[in-house]
């Protein structure tokens, strides 16, 4: 009984004391926690196309080149390149003294076996195909690589500053690493453990070739999928940084003062897709009928939380954008009289196939039916899951009108690739806009591409086999001491390099 | 003292009897007229007033995300539900009893082969063959009642083939057999009204889980579609605004609980009350 007695005050002390050693209130060395929205299939950024990945992948590994926020691309480990012989090939000069983080030098060696590796078919990296014009890779010393292409290609340094083109250390590729579980690359941050469906840990890349970044001891990914629960994650200080593409719950973190979100726009274009090979949606004019009757700033406001209407098949913030909005602005009553003209009443039920796993194309595909009736056309919708309708709507255009959202890449082909031919799912076909298309996949001088895709972009703003609605807002919820998160909109990767907490 | 906990009890049993009924005439008028209940259309959007409190004016349970009225798309939530619940438990009813009668009164090889069917269909989790059976025939209302039908036929074919066995050995439809009396008006006259009792009891309690089923498909998306009012789907859209406009889901949800409350308290009564043991 006497030993219990000494015993609780002892145990107290012994808890206080290593308490005393840290000063209260100085800076905390702790990791930054983001929310990932699901569990990344692999890390190895070429075996998948998961977007998940290369969010985590983004600070494990570099690219030659990177697009900064605007989507122009900048130096990363090539210091600098240029386009010889007409755009057939391309030399970079490689950023010298920069290392793995398993301490290995990196050279051109490693360039040239990484672009191998995609190109194999073993590897079956699904972006294989946007590196087939690459013919021949030339090192003529370690920090030289030429690329020898079989045709110009105006994409490929694009594809080169995307995820997949993250350059892995040949030594490691060549003994068979596992890439996918134990990532080893040049980026900011060092992996350091992946609990499957629980939480990835990097730690800080000392010697990253950035002088002085990253400024932070680490990123901790926690694996939650439910919104609601990320959003109270934030809200009890248990995370530092979500990523939201909805507005619902903004209400509700402005309202806390130790969390503040920033608004990006994303590279999505937002549209309401018409199968143009049926009837009566093939009429021009049920389609422009269509796009007179839609509110469009409505829609992004109630469904999609906020954005930039768009009036083409182009994100708002893409340096290939250029503005048609004025061309199907909302008027309800032109849409009667076209619908008049064209002879069209409610006794043909246009049918809406909806993803029902994406609740704002759900929300979305709502109000467009409720604006669609007004003007006398009537509307069924008919949910599917997600497997389904890249079926039967992607594949097969099974249906009338359908809501989805396009995802933009770093280069405006991408986005256009097979438009204009009866390959994509809206059937349209426009002969000009597919072989403008194919021309400026091999023009390099950016003011001419420029020239050719605003006139594609304007003739589909005219032929609407879409409602373009526009680019919606994403939000980032992060702590209000938080400074310097990046977001690169085209490639969806989160960037913690000039991550600072004050 | 126990007669007065009985009393008691006796008096709460009734209370609840009373409200339970009540509550179940309430949808069932509500199912009718649904258009003298609602003030507003419950698939009309009004983008202006959306996420309204409830006790706003002119909508008494407040807006959902889209500005359409709770109460409304509540009140005429009940049509489909009712309709689906009717319908569904009717064709279990139907062919539970074929099945049932064809195994309890032939017997042999046709009974083996029935009930292993039905034991088959049992074996699968509820919701599991309402998702496989929808999928195969495909998203809406219709497909829905007939799944959900199917998948409780084994429930009354059990049911049925005991209670045939079991009346069919009695004595006074021995006698009456040996008397001469036709299969067919044994059935009819002894075998049916006797097990009436127990299908009314397990209808309602049946009725209780299609409810909650048919909500399911449609929080899943495989039910009703929108813009149409159900609870389910009612309960889909409200998850996300959970923090935000908790009341989208507290309505429909609370309706539900007490459908399948009042639904399951009275079929424990009716069996209770039906049953012959009792006297």
């Amino acid at each position: 009984m006497k030993a219990m007695k000494l015993f609780v005050p002892m145990g107290l002390i012994l808890l206080i004391i290593p308490t005393l050693g840290f000063p209260r209130g100085a800076k905390e060395e702790k990791p930054i926690r983001m929310a990932l929205s699901g569990n990344p299939d692999t890390l190895d950024p070429q075996k998948t196309a998961g977007t998940l990945t290369f969010q985590v992948t983004k600070s494990i590994y570099d690219t030659l080149v990177e697009p900064d926020e605007k989507g122009n691309l900048v130096p990363a480990l090539a210091e600098g390149w240029e386009f010889q012989d007409e755009g057939r090939r391309i030399l970079f000069r490689l950023r010298k003294g920069v290392t793995f983080h398993d301490g290995t030098p990196f050279t051109s060696k490693d360039v040239a076996i990484t672009l191998k590796r995609i190109q194999d078919k073993n590897t079956g990296s699904p972006h294989a195909a946007e590196y087939s014009q690459i013919e021949r890779i030339d090192t003529p010393d370690p920090s030289t690589v030429i690329l020898q292409l079989s045709s110009p290609s105006a994409p490929l340094l694009a594809t080169l500053a995307s995820g997949w083109s993250a350059i892995l250390p040949a030594h490691l590729i060549e003994s068979g690493h596992d890439f996918g579980s134990k990532p080893v690359g040049s980026g900011p941050f060092r992996f350091k453990s992946w609990v499957r469906d629980n939480q990835i840990l990097l730690e800080k890349n000392p010697s990253y070739w950035m002088p002085g970044k990253p400024k932070v001891v680490g990123v901790e990914f926690r694996i939650i999928t439910e919104r609601s629960i990320q959003v109270q994650g934030l809200l009890s200080g248990q995370l530092d940084v979500i990523d939201m593409y909805d507005a619902i719950d903004l209400p509700l973190l402005q309202k806390n003062p130790n969390v503040k979100v920033e608004k990006v726009l994303t590279s999505l274009v937002m549209v309401l897709a018409m199968n143009t090979s049926k009837p009566p949606l093939s009429d021009l004019r049920v389609r422009q009928a269509i796009n007179f009757a839609i509110q469009k700033q409505e829609v992004l406001d109630v469904a999609y939380g906020g954005g930039v209407p768009v009036g083409t098949f182009m994100d708002a913030s893409d340096p290939y954008y250029a503005d048609y909005t004025s061309f199907y602005p909302y008027n309800p009553e032109k849409a009667k009289n076209l619908l008049k003209d064209a002879g069209v009443g409610t006794d043909r039920t246009l049918e809406m196939v909806l993803p029902q796993n994406f609740e704002p194309h759900v929300r979305a595909g709502q109000i467009y039916q409720e604006m669609l009736q007004k003007v006398g056309l009537s509307v069924k919708i008919r949910l599917v899951d997600w497997s389904t309708w890249i079926s039967d709507v992607y594949r097969k255009a099974n249906y009338d009108l359908t809501v989805i959202g396009h995802t933009g890449k770093l280069d405006p082909d991408s986005r256009l690739v097979n438009y204009g031919t009866d390959k994509t799912y809206v059937r349209w076909v426009h002969p000009e806009v597919a072989s403008l298309i194919t021309k400026a996949r091999s023009i390099v001088n950016p003011n001419e591409r420029k020239a050719l895709y605003h006139r594609v972009l304007e003739i589909m703003a005219k032929e609407v086999p879409f409602v373009y609605v526009g680019t919606s807002y994403r939000y980032v919820g992060m702590r209000k001491t938080l400074e310097g998160f990046r977001i690169q909109p085209k490639l969806d990767a989160y960037d913690f390099r000039y991550v600072e907490v004050r | 003292m126990r007669i007065r906990i009985r009393r008691k009890r006796q008096k709460i049993q009734k209370f609840f009897l009373f409200t339970s009924t009540m509550y179940l005439c309430f949808l069932l008028f509500a199912a009718v007229g649904s258009s003298y209940l609602a003030p507003h259309s419950p698939t009309t959007q009004n983008l202006n007033q959306r996420l309204l409190p409830p006790f706003t004016e002119g909508n008494i349970l407040g807006t959902d995300d889209l500005g359409r009225d709770i109460w409304s798309r509540i009140v005429h939530g009940t049509r489909s539900l009712l309709l689906i619940g009717t319908l569904s438990v009717g064709i279990a009813l139907a062919g539970g009893l074929v099945m049932g009668i064809l195994a309890g009164a032939i017997g042999g090889i046709v009974d083996s082969f029935i009930m292993l069917l039905m034991d088959g269909i049992l074996s699968f989790p509820t919701v599991l063959l309402a998702i496989t059976v929808v999928s195969v025939l495909g998203y809406g209302l219709v497909q829905v009642t007939v799944a959900l039908g199917i998948v409780f036929i084994p429930v009354f074919a059990r049911l049925v083939r005991a209670e045939t066995i079991s009346r069919l050995t009695e004595g006074y439809v021995e006698s009456s057999r040996a008397l001469g009396t036709p299969f067919p008006k044994i059935l009819l006259r002894h075998v049916l009204p006797n097990m009436m009792p127990d299908l009314i009891a397990q209808s309602t309690v049946t009725f209780a889980l299609v409810v909650v089923i048919e909500a399911s498909l449609s929080f899943l998306g495989l039910g009703t579609q929108p813009p149409e009012p159900s609870w389910g789907l009612m309960l889909k859209e409200s998850r996300n605004f959970l923090y935000q406009a908790p009341w989208m889901a507290v309505f429909p949800g609370l309706a539900l609980a007490a459908t399948v409350f009042s639904f399951n308290y009275l079929g424990d009564y009716l069996s209770e009350q039906l049953n012959p043991q009792r006297w």
